[in-house]
């Protein structure tokens, strides 16, 4: 154990129990996994992505690009977590990844010896031919060796769900600035949300040895975290990262609600999607510490100095018991003074600038060498034995040590800044990319700003809240100053050690070596983008938070450009990894999408009803009986008692519009290729749309109820879609015209009554209304009382029986329809479903969604002559296109097998017999085709060149897919009594 | 869950369609009803009430229809109005108790703050997908919400995993 006897963040009198790779192991409640880690002395955590190189845990943040394990067990198991962001909880079980067969005897780890193969591009240069070798061998042995964690590829046992946040600030990040940006915000009354990705308020306060007004700064952070609790305008979201900035001020973010107690109590999710809009940002996520590019950098036991520090000070566990610190900045030189006063042996400060008199003298007063222009070569040891050293003399040491923290500078954290585009500034002065445009209400402040000491992180912190303030026009609260110890924070960045001789990594994660960018760069990807996904630094689940930067002063340096000219990538969205589950929220699954279900559903289900999706819609598509073995035998069955007897089917899924108004009948003739304003009151008359190219949109019929009130049909599939166009219509096109239109679909429930003694059951359900051919003759439409609310009956038929089609409100609906069983029982009535509905309908050579493809015109549908030459209406102009009239277009016809027993198939394509299988001689193809019981053989509605005019020739059904030739004769698409005497009946 | 959450669907309420016709508004409709109608995304509660829903665009509402109510105001607003019966389309629940803004929150994407959406207001928008409309009725909070009919299972499945989560 190498926790610390006191100190630290974490509540000793909770100890907690965990295991990692099946060892028992036991932290603290306050520890992450990693603190826990290293207070356990485990120092490898994980195997190297490419390489397999031993690796350990480099940063103490959401940064860490090592650090990676699976979390949990079975479905639970969350590959790729971050060790250094994963609170610790009772029974945590984490197993490090990308390692075979074991943690520290790797076999993989071979593949160092091979290399010369893994550089830069190697993909590209290694797996190239022959060409079919890259499915079947190459693509599966690559996924095989590389690959970090493992997915469980079980369902996912946990729930997510979602909330809309909406404040007039948003602080993203609740260290020193981001705290004194939301306190301010806050006490002048401003709605404030404060996200923070960790489980409490303080950021580096937490880490660091700081006063402000007098108090430690962790006890300064929450006291200022519980006054920000007490303000009402005020919520504070802690686990939440800000990940990514979108168009109008919105933000994304997930709240991990439950991830640090292992199991969600009952009902709560494991992470929650926010989405918040937000007139002011303010973006204070800190810094990065950046590593520097040296031999064997990644080694075990080298450590950010910024993580040493967290580990000592907010967890108090040493990661060392001999430390060297290699630092070009000052905050290096705390990292010594911590170690020191936490009593871990410090050899040696190598710092390859000049002297720092504040720190030196205590350190050297604590036996601390310390080599002034000097740098660390390589690091000796699988993890750290020894250090080599090159000192300003150009003489070497090497200093026995197992742990070396890494001090490069400071990145600061602005990757969301640029989510929208915005391109960050290069600085001299803090030597590193900064915001320079920034997303329309986002500003930068505190080291994320580039102010990096405590009292200037606090002091823009104030700066930037009382601009948002002034901004949105509140007052701002006077506020106590808050005074800081200050910290020096100078650094003359040291990007590269070039007199390495072991291999120096720029990016942990994906194992790309200052070599790789020189090769980069040589073989001419020198753009920073090129780069990039040439040697896939930055691509790793890391995003290159520590490596991006020294990938491209190196790609600079080797291309002999200025970083400032080199530039920087521009991040997206998201900053850190989310999980997929929490996009979906509870919409997967059953639950994937909302269903729609008609008032009869549930007495549907009664009689044994079948459905299918219909978009949204659940339909019944046939209802089984006892003994029926095959689907067929039930649709047979419905087709033909509705032919014979009276079948029922629901039909409220069409669409239904009121369209209302003086000018409603000048609409519907524009919207409508036929005539609408003839229409007498009292009638029903079937309609065609076009689109505005020509082609047919949708059909339907249209009811006139009224002088001034029409009551439009559509089909299911087009509901949505006519109702947008008669609004575009009626608001854009005509605004002039005195017409309303609204969709009234759910107010009614709607049931097909189909077959010749349908009148005879609806009679018996509604004595007091004249059914009679005179008083309701085909087409016609009547409105009455039942049950005290308004009714409906229309003389419609797509069956070709007599049919009626029945409007209740909903309401009712589910009473209408077991009123009709009950009242049919004598005419032993039928429930059919769409399936009956669709053999009936191609039976008699309605055209419906099959036809009505979007590629087919009013002609071709055999409905030419419907289309009005008396007025103008939408698509009219574009139908009459050389290539819409041309008179070899496909159109409908139907088709009968010369051999009655074979089958045609939807999708089958038509040929001339004899004619080569090719696509120059194709004549068309199959729409519907289907099994008719009243015929006893397969029919179908068919696309053919000239149809209309082939009828009786003989043609082949080519379907290569899925079956023979079928010889076919070319018929009219009315199969079944095409007089139309039964519908009339 | 039971005491932060109720959320209860009403009866026999009434809810019509009214589109201003053509040089028609809030004024004359108010007139014809005897009604105060508001402008905008807002209501005055009344026996029925009108939301706005949109320019020339409300939903009539009243707790307790009797039959024919609404014949009777397409009557009084013949020539001023198209009317049309919705009183089936839509289910109507009232959503109160402790966790209701809350839960509201979980799943619309509008601002239902106290100091931006109170009582009077209405806002018609999306929860899992679903079109509803949402109107508060005092501060309590309590609100009403419509839906379409046929989305009720998918809705309140979603009300029942959200509360579950409080």
């Amino acid at each position: 154990m190498t926790r610390l006897a006191k100190g630290g963040l974490i509540d000793r009198t909770k100890p907690l129990s965990f295991s990692f790779d099946g060892k028992r192991l036991s932290g603290f409640e306050g520890d992450t996994l990693a603190s826990a880690l290293v207070a356990n002395d485990v120092r490898l955590v994980g195997r190297s992505f490419k390489y397999h190189r031993p690796r350990g845990i480099l940063t103490a943040g959401s940064e860490e690009p090592n650090a990676l394990v699976t979390l949990g067990v079975g479905a639970h198991a969350e590959p790729n977590t971050r060790a250094t962001t994963a609170t610790l909880y009772e029974g945590l079980e984490a197993r490090s990844q990308n390692r075979w067969p074991s943690l520290s005897f790797d076999m993989m780890a071979v593949n160092q010896l091979a290399s010369p193969l893994f550089v830069a591009g190697f993909y590209y240069k290694t797996f190239m031919w022959p060409a079919k070798f890259w499915e079947a061998v190459y693509e599966p042995l690559i996924r095989r060796a590389a690959g970090l964690g493992e997915l469980s590829t079980l369902p996912d046992p946990d729930h997510y769900d979602r909330e809309h946040g909406f404040c007039d600030l948003l602080v993203i990040g609740g260290g020193p600035a981001g705290l004194a940006a939301a306190l301010t915000a806050g006490r002048s009354g401003l709605r404030v949300i404060l996200a923070d990705e960790n489980p409490r308020f303080g950021g580096r306060l937490l880490s660091e040895r700081h006063e402000i007004n007098g108090d430690a700064a962790h006890i300064w952070a929450a006291g200022a975290a519980a006054e920000l609790a007490c303000l009402p305008n005020v919520r504070l979201l802690s686990r939440t990262a800000v990940f990514g900035v979108y168009d109008g001020c919105e933000y994304g973010a997930v709240e991990r609600v439950s991830d640090h107690v292992g199991k969600p109590a009952s009902g709560q999710p494991r992470q929650r999607l926010w989405k918040i809009a937000a007139k002011r940002a303010i973006l204070a996520t800190g810094s990065i510490e950046r590593p520097i590019v040296f031999g064997g950098n990644d080694r075990p036991g080298v450590m950010m100095a910024s993580a040493v520090s967290s580990y000592i000070n907010r967890y108090a566990a040493a990661p060392g018991r001999r430390a060297v610190v290699f630092t070009a900045t000052d905050s290096g030189w705390s990292t010594a003074a911590d170690l020191v006063a936490a009593g871990v042996d410090v050899a040696a400060i190598v710092d390859p600038r000049g002297g720092r008199g504040e720190f030196q003298t205590a350190l050297l007063s604590a036996g601390v060498e310390i080599l002034n222009g000097a740098v660390v070569t390589d690091v000796r040891g699988r993890e750290v034995r020894n250090i080599d050293v090159r000192l300003a003399d150009g003489g070497t040491r090497r200093i026995q040590a197992d742990l070396l923290a890494v001090a490069g500078g400071w990145n600061p954290a602005i990757g969301l800044a640029a989510n929208l585009g915005h391109r960050p500034r290069w600085s001299d002065e803090i030597q590193s990319f900064v915001v320079d445009q920034a997303p329309k209400g986002l500003r930068a402040a505190g080291a994320a700003d580039g102010h990096f000491s405590l009292t200037m992180a606090l002091a823009d912190g104030l700066t930037q809240a009382a601009v948002a303030i002034e901004e949105l026009g509140f007052k701002r609260a006077s506020s106590p100053p808050l005074n800081a110890n200050d910290d020096p924070c100078s650094v003359s960045a040291l990007w590269h050690v070039d007199q390495s001789s072991t291999k120096a990594f720029v990016d942990f994660q994906h194992d790309v070596t200052d070599k790789d960018i020189g090769l980069a760069a040589r073989e001419g990807f020198v753009s920073i983008e090129h780069l990039k996904r040439y040697t896939t630094l930055g691509m790793a689940t890391d995003q290159g938070k520590t490596s991006q930067l020294n990938g491209h002063v190196l790609l600079a340096a080797a291309t002999g450009k200025s970083i400032a000219e080199t530039g920087t990538i521009l991040s997206r969205a998201p900053y850190q990894p989310v999980a997929v589950g929490v996009f979906a929220g509870p919409h997967r699954e059953r639950w994937y999408r909302p269903e729609r279900h008609t008032a009869g559903h549930d007495f549907a289900v009664a009689l044994g009803a079948s459905f299918m999706d219909s978009g949204e819609w659940k339909r019944a598509q046939w209802f089984a009986r006892p003994g029926e073995a095959h689907w067929l035998d039930t649709v047979n069955r419905e087709v033909m008692a509705t032919r014979r007897g009276v079948g029922v089917c629901d039909v409220s899924t069409l669409g239904k519009i009121d369209v209302q108004g003086s000018d409603a009948g000048t609409l519907l003739d524009r919207l409508y290729i036929n005539m609408f304003s003839t229409l007498a009151v009292g009638k029903a008359r079937y309609g065609v749309m076009l689109r505005e190219d020509g082609f047919v949109m949708d059909d339907g019929t249209t009811t006139r109820f009224a002088e001034d009130h029409f009551f439009v049909t559509t089909t299911t599939a087009n509901a949505g879609k006519v109702m947008q166009h008669i609004d575009f219509a009626r608001n854009v096109l005509w605004p002039e015209l005195d017409v309303q239109a609204i969709s009234v679909t759910e107010h009614w429930s709607t049931y097909a009554v189909a077959g010749p003694l349908s009148r005879a059951l609806l009679q018996k359900v509604f004595p007091n209304v004249d059914l009679s051919n005179g008083a309701l003759p085909f087409m016609g439409a009547t409105e009455f009382q039942w049950l005290d609310d308004a009714a409906r009956i229309y003389r419609i038929s797509f069956s070709g029986e007599l049919a009626y089609e029945v409007s209740v409100p909903s309401r009712l609906g589910d009473r209408l329809m077991r009123t009709l069983f009950t009242e049919g029982r004598e005419f032993d009535v039928v429930p059919y479903g769409i399936e009956a509905l669709s053999v009936m309908r191609v039976e008699k050579g309605h055209a419906a969604g099959n036809e009505l493809n979007g590629e087919t015109t009013a002609s071709d549908l055999g409905m030419g002559r419907m289309m009005s030459k008396k007025k103008d209406f939408i698509g009219r102009v574009m139908a009459e296109r050389p290539g819409l009239v041309d008179p070899n277009r496909p159109a409908l016809v139907g088709l009968k097998p010369v051999e009655r027993s074979q089958v045609m198939r939807a999708g089958g394509h038509l040929l001339e017999k004899g004619a080569k299988p090719i696509a120059a001689n194709d004549q068309g193809h199959v729409t519907s085709a289907l099994h008719s019981p009243n015929l006893g053989h397969s029919i179908a509605l068919a696309l053919l060149a000239r149809g209309p005019e082939r009828h009786g020739e003989r043609i082949v059904v080519h379907d290569p897919v899925r079956g023979d030739d079928v010889e076919a004769e070319v018929c009219s698409p009315v199969f079944f009594d095409p007089e139309g005497g039964r519908l009339r009946g | 869950m039971a005491d932060a959450l109720d959320f209860v669907e009403i009866d026999n309420f009434g809810l019509a369609t009214v589109l201003a016709r053509k040089g028609n508004g809030a004024a004359e409709i108010g007139n014809a009803l005897g009604a105060e109608v508001a402008v905008g995304p807002r209501f005055i509660p009344g026996s029925t009430t009108l939301l706005g829903c949109g320019p020339g665009h409300w939903l009539a509402f009243t707790e307790r229809s009797e039959p024919g109510w609404h014949q009777a105001v397409a009557g009084m607003l013949k020539g001023l109005a198209s009317v049309s019966d919705q009183s089936s389309g839509y289910v109507v629940h009232r959503l109160s108790g402790p966790a209701a803004r809350q839960v509201l929150q979980r799943g619309a994407p509008v601002d239902l703050d106290p100091s931006v959406f109170g009582p009077g207001m209405v806002a018609t928008t999306v929860i899992a997908h679903i079109t509803v409309t949402i109107w508060q009725v005092d501060d309590a909070p309590t609100y009403f919400i419509a839906f379409f009919r046929s989305y009720a299972r998918s809705l309140r499945h979603w009300v029942e995993l959200t509360a579950a989560a409080l």
